[in-house]
């Protein structure tokens, strides 16, 4: 078999039609488990937000997974691999750390969250240092600073996809961007987590096919794996050694990346979650396991070798000093759709043509499944952490309830609203930033790494240390987004302020996260040494309950 | 008692494999099988696959195999005290 060149027409059936039925279909089955997964729900707030602590293996490992992919990894880490060859494979490494880190970190965190009360992880850490306003705020602040960015990337990735189902269609983004989030808030709205959960369980499986269906396509299309290999080894020297063509990847990175970019993506309000709503130990050790086989494979093996072959079929082009993607390719992180989209309906027909449209729907089934996730556990946040301290402390549950579904919906209409306007106007600030800051989002994230550790095996820090700690982490990583050069960019040129200066360095050695975290440690351990201990009989009592002693 | 002891070594030491792992995968032990790319001669398949891909597989599997001992050791047997609270 060979490989046809972009634009060769392709046998079989009308692919717009056939992608209208597939997504329908596929939308029609969200809708469905939303419903069913409302029906079985309780009105209680912890049956909206944990699904009453009651997820078995299956639910609770596809929701983690699901939420864990998002179309990242379908379209946005095989482009990196296209970009920088076999260097950035070394990213699958980072999936066994996740799961490590549910394995080690998640029992502690649901035991003790099933014997308080707790839903969101600011419950637990200001339960356990105490509930100052400052700690509240700042754990929220984290939790909020990783999720918008990534419900706004989700919901653009939606209008994206829908250009490419339905390339003929000059509405087609604005139309696949309110449909995705249309459907995201009614499932959402209705089934609380239930809901999220059921249909990330349908949305994980669509994911993983399709990471492993793409990678057997190419691999079928080039002869098997002899001819996959001997088509990989056409790849440039550069692409076959680190720190890969673009010199970015050093070791160091690549190794601070898996650490933190695994740990960030785990501390994060949403997974927190799905570690309280497991029904028991076994089902979060078992995730853990499941988490650590079968997601690397579907890198490794999956979706990384399709950009292999791509890289060798479509390599790269130097432009102005610049590395660009192949013509045929447009963008890097295209790579993945325009080899399958090109070779399946080839090698299948009308079978393959389907195919393609169930792997579309299956991008479309990552970015769906982070978006829920984020966008429920954005009005945990809002709802438990701020309104229910803040605003109304005395609120009932139903109240709390209805604020929480408002929080989704106002948060919907602002990325929806944020991305139509970047769409329109390709310089509107506002969403070129929070693009920017999505590649900070994990750092974020991994300020809530230190505490989480004190808390659950060391138990030496103090409050004050892990507010001043949280902060100086979260200061650390905006220092390495385009904030601060915005900021400072008026007395000066652009990209080359002090703080340009002091951070690149350090940016192109280390993990954003691994630097804050470093930072955050050591200003937390510091402050700890000169400040109030906490209560040794309640920290005595937690840990018990924690460790197990108390069930 | 002595069981207790006996996972909690072994705990420490697939952590420990686990992390030298890392270190081995994608950090500085890479520099073990990278090749040089201005250079001809370097090593840059094992058995036609890309050495650093070879490595990569590799490393991951010792993970997965730290990851799957440490369920057998400790993941099974903690379990047995939740089985009400389903």
């Amino acid at each position: 078999m060979k490989f046809v060149l972009f634009g060769e027409t392709a046998p079989g059936p009308d692919f717009g039609s056939v992608a209208l039925v597939v997504l329908g279909l596929y939308l029609a089955a969200l809708l469905t488990l939303g419903i069913v997964a409302w029906r079985r729900g309780r009105t209680s707030e912890e049956d909206y937000y944990l699904a009453g602590r009651g997820q078995g293996v299956l639910v609770s490992i596809m929701t983690i997974m699901a939420t864990f992919f998002s179309s990242g990894a379908m379209l946005g880490v095989p482009g990196f691999v296209y970009k920088e060859g076999v260097a950035f494979t070394l990213f699958a490494l980072n999936l066994p750390c996740a799961g490590a880190v549910i394995h080690l970190f998640g029992s502690k965190i649901r035991r003790l969250g099933r014997s308080r009360g707790y839903v969101t992880q600011g419950d637990m850490i200001a339960g356990y240092y105490g509930d100052t306003a400052p700690m509240r705020l700042l754990v929220a602040l984290i939790g909020f600073l990783y999720v918008l960015p990534y419900v706004i990337m989700q919901i653009k990735s939606g209008g994206y996809l829908a250009q490419v189902m339905f390339p003929g269609n000059p509405d087609a983004f604005a139309r696949g961007a309110m449909i995705l989030s249309g459907v995201t808030i009614v499932y959402v709205l209705i089934g609380g987590m239930r809901s999220v959960a059921w249909t990330d369980v349908l949305q994980g499986f669509l994911l993983i096919g399709g990471m492993i269906l793409a990678a057997v396509a190419t691999v079928v299309t080039l002869g098997g794996l002899g001819g996959f290999f001997a088509k990989v080894r056409e790849i440039d020297p550069e692409g076959l050694a680190l720190p890969g063509p673009s010199g970015v990847y050093t070791p160091w990175k690549l190794m601070t990346i898996c650490v933190f970019a695994s740990i960030g993506s785990l501390v994060q309000p949403a997974q927190w979650m799905r570690m309280y709503s497991a029904r028991n130990e076994q089902v979060l050790k078992r995730g853990a396991l499941i988490f650590s086989i079968i997601l690397p494979l579907c890198f490794l093996f999956g979706v990384m070798l399709v950009a292999l072959a791509g890289r060798a079929i479509y390599p790269p082009e130097m432009m102005d000093g610049k590395m660009v993607a192949h013509p045929h390719v447009g963008e890097f992180d295209q790579i993945v759709i325009v080899m399958v989209k090109e070779q399946l309906p080839v090698m299948l027909g009308g079978l393959g043509t389907v195919l393609v449209a169930v792997l579309l729907v299956a991008v479309l089934a990552a970015s769906m499944s982070t978006a829920d996730s984020n966008l429920h556990a954005l009005s945990a946040v809002v709802t438990r952490d701020v309104y229910d301290r803040f605003v109304r402390p005395r609120a009932s549950e139903t109240e709390r309830a209805w604020v929480g579904r408002a929080v989704i919906v106002l948060a919907t209409l602002l990325a929806l609203w944020l991305v139509r306007a970047g769409q329109t106007n390709e310089n509107f600030a506002p969403l070129k930033m929070i693009a920017s800051l999505m590649f900070a989002a994990i750092g974020f994230s991994c300020q809530l790494l230190p505490v989480t550790i004190d808390m659950l095996y060391l138990r030496r820090g103090t409050r004050a240390g892990a507010v001043a700690g949280m902060a100086a982490g979260i200061v650390a990583v905006f220092l390495f987004t385009p904030f601060p050069d915005l900021l400072i960019e008026k007395f000066g040129e652009a990209g080359k302020t002090p703080v340009a200066d002091a951070v690149n360095p350090l940016k192109s050695l280390f993990d954003i996260g691994f630097t804050g975290f470093v930072v955050n440690a050591a200003v937390f351990a510091l402050v700890s040494v000169f400040t109030q201990k906490l209560d040794r009989d309640r920290v005595a009592a937690l840990a018990k309950e924690m460790d197990g002693g108390v069930q | 008692m002595v069981r207790a002891v006996k996972a909690k070594r072994s705990g420490r030491i697939l952590f420990a494999v686990f992390v030298l792992a890392l270190v081995m995968g994608p950090g500085p032990g890479i520099w073990l099988v990278n090749p040089d790319p201005g250079d001809p001669e370097a090593r840059r398949f094992l058995f036609g696959v890309p050495i650093v891909y070879a490595w990569a597989v590799f490393w991951l599997a010792v993970q997965g195999v730290c990851i799957v001992l440490a369920f057998a050791g400790g993941g099974r047997g903690e379990s047995a005290g939740e089985g009400g609270d389903s």
